[in-house]
């Protein structure tokens, strides 16, 4: 062997012995101490800093370490500090659920704040419920879902469609073109939007769904173009959002006649697809960075100062904050010597906070009463609410799926 | 010959005795950590069986997450039967499918899942290499087939969402139940299921590259020209070994989707595949038992690093990988063959090196 | 009728944008037969290139375009002398290799830039649509179809009509020999890997108008990339060309005729037959025997 070649596999063996050392201690530390039982609280971040999904996620990561930061500079909760424990699962969900595994069984956590997509949540699931430990979950989804283990900070199908798609069919007509990545969430809102338009009159001229992180959409713009419909209505995410828009603008179709409807575009979409292509398509959802209401100043100020003056907060980054302020809130009510995750979970059943979208309430079958909204984007890429609800409404999970109920006891079947 | 048998013979012997005794010994025989380790056991099933493939006949399969997947989705969807008793399965209805699939129905047998979780994989692996093989199909080629398989695999799963379950997978799986024995992957008992399992796949793994047909598979990856006129069928052998190293995987994605409690098409990714492959390398492709140990280190640096270093830890593995690659290029196994042989130098100086090492050939023989 | 043409037309600019990505892998993998897995992430790098010089330089993508080329051929360049160049005996390690460089240019952006989506303005006089009938062709794209026919030209230029390209082609054919005559193969190795590098970060400057422009970007793109290249045959640049053009244009017409992951799957069913019964490609070049 020649000598350098020699000196250069020593060097290599060498990093794997310093990750091996790295490792030994903590092999060794086994079990630690029971829930909360010191002198601070610890508490599981798991949202994905690498990955596809980490252009999201990171900001879900931001708004909860804020909220945790302040409520520790507040002096925390029974005079204990919060401990954020923060896990990166790689936008994997095998990964997620390992880290779960760290965060509620070897962590002692006694609720973790996590995820964005739907199989990620799934791949927490089982572990939550048999750990009968807490996930707070803040995404907007599909719901049918009906875990006692599971604090939903999103919006449902209802909450996003029931004031939109009326409103849609009396100012732009009756045909929707649906268009989304192919997986459970935009079928399920595209479920629910055909029982809608059955019974206002509308029609689907064109479903169709692309693969995850599709980015040529020549061929749908092409269809659409032939098809001329009144809407397009959107649950593309992440990079396909963008794309589409993008090449949507560049194909000059007309927002004032054909708009994006899009139930999963936010402030953060937006900013990648740029105000002047995303300008004049609508989005609903409960939260956006422009509502006015005193609380929202205030977290947009501090998420500004704190993360930098171009960053933005969009409405799973609401929720991701208020739900920090949820459990603390639960937390308050407990007993500080015998916190568990299920005394958390019945302390925040029935409770309202005002979070920045308005004052909201966490239903007893866990899901949230929020406020919903339909909004234009702006050239400058933020939205100007158009609609609002005139009242919170309630979360409905099986809304799609009559004599199936979820509440406090879990899912009921008539 | 023989002393390399029995240098794999002690070695087998060591690791054994590492899983079986010295590992649930050093985590305590704490509920969490056995479970985390049983997960590296399993993947470690999947990295030898490409260890066989790619170490032995020099085929590399970067589709080997297929066969995984499919393993997984057979023993998900056995416990998702299950879990849904007498209704069909949850996500079917949500997809407006009303009869169980007949796919599905055989999967209420325990008995045909166990098998079809290494049958089918195998049948699927012996049809890709039959259709590869018989065109003498080889190298990089073989490597761009399977890749393209398993993307177009992967695509089709997800795309068949009322039988499948689409992107978020088969989930909400009840326990397995074999003989009464309820498995609770928490337990010490399931630890040594897998890592049963595991011993049993490196025996026959080790026993195959023994063996005259290890002989012959070793001679394919040298040269397959001159192998074929030697009389030897090149493509039987490695259609066989193509299926064996598929149903090794398959079984892995059983025991996989067992530690995980759910199946999810993200196990049939590209990059799934690509860390196997990198897995096998650390390891040292030539040995079925250095790849399994290359899977279990390599996890288990991924796991403890990602504890340590949040933000940084992926960074920290990819300059891993690329060092092993640039300076270990036959993995930790060709750096302790290389120390065992300095030593033997350093013992009788005046002797020759006998042995020529297989990779110093495998490293010239592209075509010029 | 319409339809069928507007969709030849997606299809065409599908197979350009596949081109200018597939192109330099084709380089790098013919020359060297070193497969590239981090040629996404140089992709990636040119699409960063491009969104730091209109943010702090207020360069336009196209004005961009010379000054990435440099950029990401300097990284190329780089990467080669330090890694690649080290592996050229063993060409199937190169493919964990350059996995892992990928790996480590990702996260750096990551780490350095950060993990946002980025926004870069598409040139404002490419605005628009040229409407022929019914036929409805963006500007934007017209243009990366035409510049993808000049990389194209340019390349194959560059191979056959100056000295560097008979060098190049020399070292292709027998190493050995060409080093006897004084060509130094390791210097055309390095400026060949770096020029494959440049023209991803081109392709990167030209997609991220259409795209989104986040760490993850070049991923996906890669394996697509790398299908052309085999399906094109080694080494041989019209066939390149010709696997663009074909894959580009069956995967527009499968989507009409289905849906778009059908017509991909399709596709790849495609590709994997093609491979077996013509493992040496469309357009085999004869410089390999």
């Amino acid at each position: 062997m020649k000598r350098r070649d020699f000196l250069g596999r020593v060097g290599a063996a060498g990093t794997m012995g310093l990750t091996g050392a790295l490792s030994v201690p903590a092999l060794l530390s086994g079990s630690r101490h029971a829930y909360a039982a010191g002198d601070d609280i610890p508490i599981g971040v798991l949202f994905s800093l690498t990955g596809a999904v980490a252009v999201v996620e990171h900001t879900l990561h931001d708004a909860a370490l804020m909220a945790i930061a302040e409520i520790n500079a507040d002096g925390g909760v029974h005079g204990k500090q919060l401990r954020p424990i923060v896990e990166d699962p790689a936008s994997d969900p095998a990964t997620y659920a390992d880290r779960a595994r760290r965060l509620m069984i070897r962590d002692k956590c006694v609720s973790v704040f996590g995820s964005y997509t739907s199989s990620s949540r799934q791949a927490v699931l089982p572990i939550a419920e048999q750990r009968n430990n807490l996930y707070w979950y803040p995404t907007l989804y599909e719901g049918r879902e009906c875990s006692r283990n599971i604090m939903y900070g999103g919006a449902l199908a209802n909450q996003q469609q029931d004031i939109l798609i009326p409103w849609l069919i009396e100012n732009f007509g009756k045909k929707f073109y649906m268009i989304g990545n192919n997986y459970v969430y935009p079928k399920e809102e595209n479920n629910y939007c055909r029982i809608l338009l059955n019974e206002l009159g509308g029609e689907v001229v064109h479903e169709e769904y692309v693969p995850m992180g599709h980015s040529d959409f020549s061929s749908v713009i092409n269809r659409i173009r032939a098809e001329q419909p009144d809407v397009i209505f959107s649950t593309l995410v992440g990079d396909s959002d963008v794309a589409f828009s993008r090449q949507y603008h560049a194909a000059e179709l007309n927002p004032d006649k054909m708009p994006i409807v899009s139930l999963t575009r936010s402030e953060v979409e937006v900013k990648a697809i740029g105000g002047e292509a995303a300008a004049g398509h609508f989005s609903s959802a409960p939260y956006f960075m422009g509502h006015e209401s005193p609380e929202n100043e205030r977290f947009v100020e501090n998420y500004r100062s704190r993360y930098g003056g171009d960053q933005v907060t969009h409405f799973v980054s609401e929720a991701a904050y208020f739900q920090i302020y949820q459990f603390k809130a639960a937390l308050e009510k407990l007993d500080p010597d015998n916190i568990t995750p299920i005394g958390i979970r019945d302390a925040a059943m029935g409770m309202t906070m005002k979070a920045p979208q308005g004052e909201i309430l966490i239903d007893d079958n866990l899901h949230t009463h929020l406020w919903p909204k339909v909004a234009q984007w702006q050239a400058d890429g933020q939205a100007k609410v158009i609609l609002q609800s005139e009242e919170r409404v309630t979360p409905k999970p099986y809304a799609a799926y009559p004599g199936q109920e979820c509440t406090g006891e879990g899912l009921v079947k008539a | 010959m023989n002393s390399r048998i029995s240098y794999d013979v002690i070695g087998f012997a060591l690791f054994a005795g590492v899983i079986l005794f010295g590992v649930p010994a050093i985590l305590g025989y704490d509920a969490f950590e056995l479970s985390t380790f049983s997960r590296y056991l399993s993947l470690a099933i999947v990295s030898m069986a490409l260890a066989l493939s790619w170490g032995t006949a020099g085929l590399l399969n970067l589709g080997q997450a297929a066969t995984f997947g499919m393993g997984s989705y057979a023993m998900a969807m056995h416990l998702k039967l299950k879990a849904s008793g007498e209704s069909l399965p949850d996500f079917m209805g949500w997809n407006n499918v009303d009869t169980l699939p007949w796919l599905w129905v055989p999967f209420q047998s325990l008995t045909f899942t166990l098998l079809a979780g290494f049958l089918i994989p195998a049948g699927v692996g012996g049809l890709i290499a039959v259709f590869m093989f018989r065109a003498r199909i080889a190298g990089v080629f073989v490597a761009i087939i399977t890749l393209a398989f398993l993307v177009a695999f992967q695509l089709l799963v997800i795309n068949q969402q009322g039988f499948t379950g689409g992107q978020n997978g088969l989930t909400g799986l009840a326990p397995l139940e074999i003989f009464g024995w309820v498995v609770d992957i928490y337990s010490v008992s399931f630890y040594y299921l897998v890592s049963a399992c595991l011993l049993v796949a490196l025996t026959l793994g080790l026993y195959l590259t023994h063996s005259k047909f290890g002989l012959v598979l070793r001679a394919i990856r040298e040269d397959p020209e001159r192998t074929r006129y030697f009389g030897y069928n090149v493509a039987s052998y490695e259609t066989l070994i193509f299926c064996i190293s598929a149903a090794l995987a398959g079984w892995a994605g059983m025991l996989y989707a067992l530690v995980l409690e759910f199946a999810s098409p993200t196990y049939m990714s590209v990059s799934f595949s690509l860390a196997i492959v990198i897995w096998c390398a650390v390891g040292g492709r030539e040995s079925v038992l250095a790849a399994a140990i290359g899977a279990i280190l390599v996890n288990l640096a991924e796991g403890r690093l990602s504890d340590v270093f949040v933000e940084g830890w992926h960074l920290i593995l990819g300059v891993m990988f690329l060092l092993v690659v640039m300076f270990m290029p036959r993995g930790i196994y060709g750096l302790i063959v290389d120390a065992g042989r300095a030593l033997k130098r350093q013992g009788s100086r005046a002797e020759t090196v006998e042995y020529n090492p297989p990779d110093a050939l495998l490293s010239q023989n592209r075509e010029s | 009728m319409d339809v069928v043409f507007n969709q030849v037309f997606a299809g065409l600019s599908f197979a350009s944008i596949l081109l200018i990505i597939a192109l330099g892998l084709a380089i790098i993998y013919g020359t060297m037969g070193v497969i590239n897995l981090a040629h996404g992430e140089f992709v990636m790098l040119g699409a960063y290139a491009t969104w730091a010089l209109q943010t702090y330089a207020g360069l336009g993508v196209v004005t961009a375009l010379p000054l990435v080329f440099l950029a990401v051929a300097a990284a190329g360049w780089i990467i080669e002398k330090v890694i690649v160049q080290r592996l050229y005996a063993r060409p199937l390690d190169t493919i964990l290799a350059t996995w892992g460089i990928g790996i480590i240019i990702q996260q750096a952006v990551r780490l350095g830039i950060g993990p946002d989506s980025r926004f870069v303005q598409g040139p404002q006089w490419l605005t628009g649509n040229l409407q022929i009938g019914n036929l409805v062709m963006s500007n934007y794209r017209l243009f990366v179809i035409a510049f993808a026919i000049f990389i194209l030209g340019a390349t194959w230029l560059l191979m056959t009509r100056t000295e560097f390209g008979m060098k190049l082609r020399a070292v292709i054919q027998n190493r050995n020999i060409s080093e006897c005559y004084g060509i130094k193969a390791e210097k055309v190795y390095s400026v060949t890997f770096a020029y494959g590098a440049g023209l991803a970060g081109i392709a990167g400057a030209l997609i991220t108008p259409l795209f989104s422009t986040i760490p993850t970007m070049g991923t996906g793109l890669v394996v697509d990339a790398f299908l052309v290249v085999i399906v094109g045959g080694l080494g041989s640049l019209m066939g390149t060309a010709a696997a663009a053009m074909l894959i580009g244009e069956v995967t527009a017409l499968f989507s009409i005729v289905m849906n778009d992951t059908l017509g991909r799957i399709a596709v790849l069913a495609g590709i994997i037959l093609l491979i077996r019964f013509r493992p040496r490609g469309l357009f085999p070049s004869d410089t390999r025997r």
